[in-house]
């Protein structure tokens, strides 16, 4: 049996807005393994980054913690004493993320134990600091490391995220580099903090295809080397295919389908899995309209009832606007949130090109 | 050969690009030629930093050309120009930048920022607003937008905005930085058939910048494949895909993730080496390997590439 890491239970985080209350997360549950690679995938606006962002204790300053728990089973030593070292049910300790007592707590768990690489690569670097001191500054501070021992480090980092030069780029500013170094360079400052989670939020997506699949299989190769946990955030499921072993897909501020990553594309059972993959441009004819999902994600200021996902869903169920369906387990790694896997649902097939990805199995797609 | 007939907009030819000062130089763009005909979708791809955006802002003149030409309809648009012809193209081009995230002023309402290009053009505050709304409508997005703050849209709605900017220009050629990376796959494919069908409508030509070679394959005529500052290879879409001839295009292509995790854990990266090429003693030129279809490379290499 896998050991978790970090446990979130029942996670709900709102938001104040202009007198208002939005609930950006309604009850996640969540394991994250030691060691694994998770991949959350989702609309824009489900939640991806205000999930994480609880992990590193940066939720913006109108967002608080409504209800739920989030364990990490690590740092121990670090919070020795202190009233946020507890025990769960069956007896291990961990770290509760939720109800540490000093802000400056946080500062022993971000950076060293969860690093975040954040989804805007061009407002998290100084735009005055050469990159050389932005890394040298993180790798004095996480690893203790001076003089030319950590000038020498950063200059190797830089290697890692394949910067060609890095000699000369070491002496340079943000500016002065393109977009896609730039996000390489955060990649090495995240790098640089040896974390036991790194957090990367859509990490690749200004990266081009080469450089991106250099940076995944420098990202696994990192994996192994210092067995690190890697959370996953992206758009590309290019990308999850590629590093995740697992795939939680979010929707709503709730995860609607979690399996192992070959259980999520062959054998999808949430009709929002289902609109995700069939909007892949690889699934579509030129000339032709891409499917693309009608209409919008619901309005967070209000309750939702019934499957978040129903409005959307043409093939909805009756029963989908009215109660939120529970987990149903496919397999002893696969669940889903959804009606049609009650023994009472009628039976539902998948559209036209889920089954084509599934006969697909190992064959390249192309559209013609 | 019908290509021939087909209408340039945009002539570009042995452009290049330098930063630094006197002592610290870097050529960033290093002599692309390409033509992009009206009504088409031509693709730039390349790896980070070859000089994608660079090319687009010279176009735009946010950025000096150092040497070469850049014509549109005609006319060169690089130096010193007259005030009209300024001010034509910067109507009639537009661009739609990398980052909805950064690109958009946080300060200013909707209205503003979408306005932005009319001002100082002469028209009424009443014309503007009717535009703005025109405009929005365009790319989807409901008029009480208009008074609203950036931070207040997802990234989707952002990068909208970034288009609806384009298009209040009413422009001919529309420069797309890539336009759709920072946006989740169901948003993507509505901007992309929301391009598709503006195009339609429009008669609109656009300049695609994207390292995303599936979305270019959906949506481009035509792409060039640009190294370090030089087009490597050009042609039509298909061709490209079914006949990659230079060793970068066939690294980018064996790159690119696919959305099965059986494939991507058997894949095979070709790795791209520019030490494989012998330029000393025969230089490279570009060349057609076959109609349509150029690639940068010496004779040696043009016998052995062409492997279909
Ligand atoms: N500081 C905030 N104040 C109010 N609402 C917020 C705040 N931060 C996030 N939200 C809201 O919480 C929801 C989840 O946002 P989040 O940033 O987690 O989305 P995401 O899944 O990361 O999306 P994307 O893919 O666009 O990054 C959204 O509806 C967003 O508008
Ligand atoms: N204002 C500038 N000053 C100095 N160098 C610059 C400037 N803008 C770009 N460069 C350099 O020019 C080269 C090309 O950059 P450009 O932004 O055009 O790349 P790109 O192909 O768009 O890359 P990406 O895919 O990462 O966006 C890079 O080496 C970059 O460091
Ligand atoms: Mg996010
Ligand atoms: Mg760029």
């Amino acid at each position: 049996m896998q050991e978790p890491i970090l446990s979130v239970e029942d996670l709900h985080v709102k938001f104040k807005l202009r007198g208002k209350t939005l609930h950006a997360l309604r009850g996640v549950n969540l394991d994250v393994y030691r060691g694994e690679s998770l991949a959350i995938v989702g609309e824009s606006g489900c939640g991806k980054s205000v999930l994480n962002k609880n992990f590193i204790g940066l939720l913006d300053g109108n967002g608080f913690i409504a209800q739920g728990q989030i364990r990490y089973y690590d740092a121990l030593e670090k919070f020795k004493g202190s009233p946020a070292c507890k025990q769960d049910g069956q007896g291990r300790m961990y770290v509760d993320l939720t109800s540490l007592p000093k802000p400056t707590d946080w500062l022993s768990i971000r950076g060293s134990e969860v690093c975040m690489i954040p989804q805007d690569p061009m407002t998290s670097l100084n735009p005055l600091k050469s990159i050389g001191k932005q890394i040298l500054e993180a790798l004095e501070l996480h690893r203790g490391l001076k003089g030319k021992a950590a000038r020498e480090a950063a200059i190797d980092i830089l290697k890692d995220v394949r910067i060609d030069d890095p000699r000369r780029r070491y002496k340079q500013y943000p500016h002065e580099l393109s977009g896609g170094m730039r996000q390489r360079i955060v990649i090495a400052i995240a790098i640089a903090c040896r974390p036991k989670i790194l957090i990367c939020d859509e990490p690749t997506t200004a990266l081009d295809v080469t450089i991106q699949a250099q940076v995944l299989s420098l990202l696994k190769e990192l994996k192994t080397k210092y067995n690190l946990t890697i959370i996953f955030i992206t758009h590309d499921l290019g990308v999850v295919a590629n590093i995740a072993e697992r795939v939680a897909v979010m929707y709503a501020g709730d995860i609607v389908e979690l399996g192992l990553v070959n259980e999520i594309f062959y054998d999808p059972h949430h009709p929002y899995t289902w609109a995700l993959l069939s909007s892949l441009p690889q699934l579509g004819h030129r000339g032709e309209e891409l499917y693309s999902i009608k209409g919008t994600p619901p309005n967070l200021f209000q309750a939702i009832h019934g499957d978040a996902f129903a409005p959307r869903n043409p093939l909805a169920l009756q029963i989908d606007h009215l109660e939120q369906p529970p987990y149903f387990d496919i397999t002893p790694t696969h669940r889903a949130r959804t009606w049609l896997l009650d023994p009472r649902a009628p039976k539902v097939e998948p559209p036209e090109v889920i089954r084509k990805l599934k006969q697909l199995g190992g064959k390249a797609i192309g559209n013609p | 050969m019908e290509t021939r007939e087909k209408e340039v907009l945009l002539k570009v030819r042995d452009l290049e690009v330098t930063f630094g000062n006197s002592w610290h130089r870097f050529k960033a763009v290093k002599g692309v030629s390409f033509d992009v005909y009206k009504g088409e979708t031509f693709g730039i791809v390349g790896e980070s930093g070859s000089g994608k955006t660079t090319i687009g802002r010279c176009i735009i003149r946010v950025y000096p050309a150092s040497a070469g030409s850049i014509q549109f309809k005609g006319r060169e648009i690089t130096g010193r120009i007259p005030k009209e012809l300024d001010r034509e193209i910067t109507q009639k081009i537009q661009m739609i930048f990398q980052d909805p995230m950064a690109s958009l002023n946080e300060r200013a309402k909707i209205d503003y920022i979408v306005s932005e290009g009319l001002q100082g053009r002469g028209y009424s505050k009443a014309q503007m607003q009717e535009m703005v709304t025109a405009a929005l409508h365009a790319v989807g997005l409901p008029p009480e937008f208009a008074t609203r703050f950036p931070h207040e849209f997802s990234g989707g709605q952002r990068q909208r905005i970034g288009i609806a900017r384009a298009l209040i220009m009413n422009p001919e050629f529309i420069i797309a930085d890539e336009p759709i990376s920072a946006l989740d796959v169901s948003i993507r494919a509505q901007v992309l058939n929301l391009m598709s069908q503006l195009q339609k409508e429009r008669g609109l030509t656009y300049l695609f910048i994207s390292h995303d070679l599936s979305v270019m394959r959906f949506i481009c005529d035509r792409i060039a494949v640009v190294h370090k500052g030089l087009i490597v290879e050009m042609a039509d879409t298909e061709t490209l895909f079914q006949h990659p001839a230079h060793p970068y295009t066939r690294a980018l292509l064996s790159a690119i993730p696919q959305p099965n995790p059986d494939v991507e854990k058997n894949k095979v990266l070709e790795i791209y080496d520019p030490a494989c090429h012998h330029y000393e003693q025969h230089p490279p030129r570009w060349q057609n390997i076959e109609p349509d279809h150029q690639v940068l490379c010496n004779e040696e290499e043009l016998a052995t590439w062409k492997t279909w």
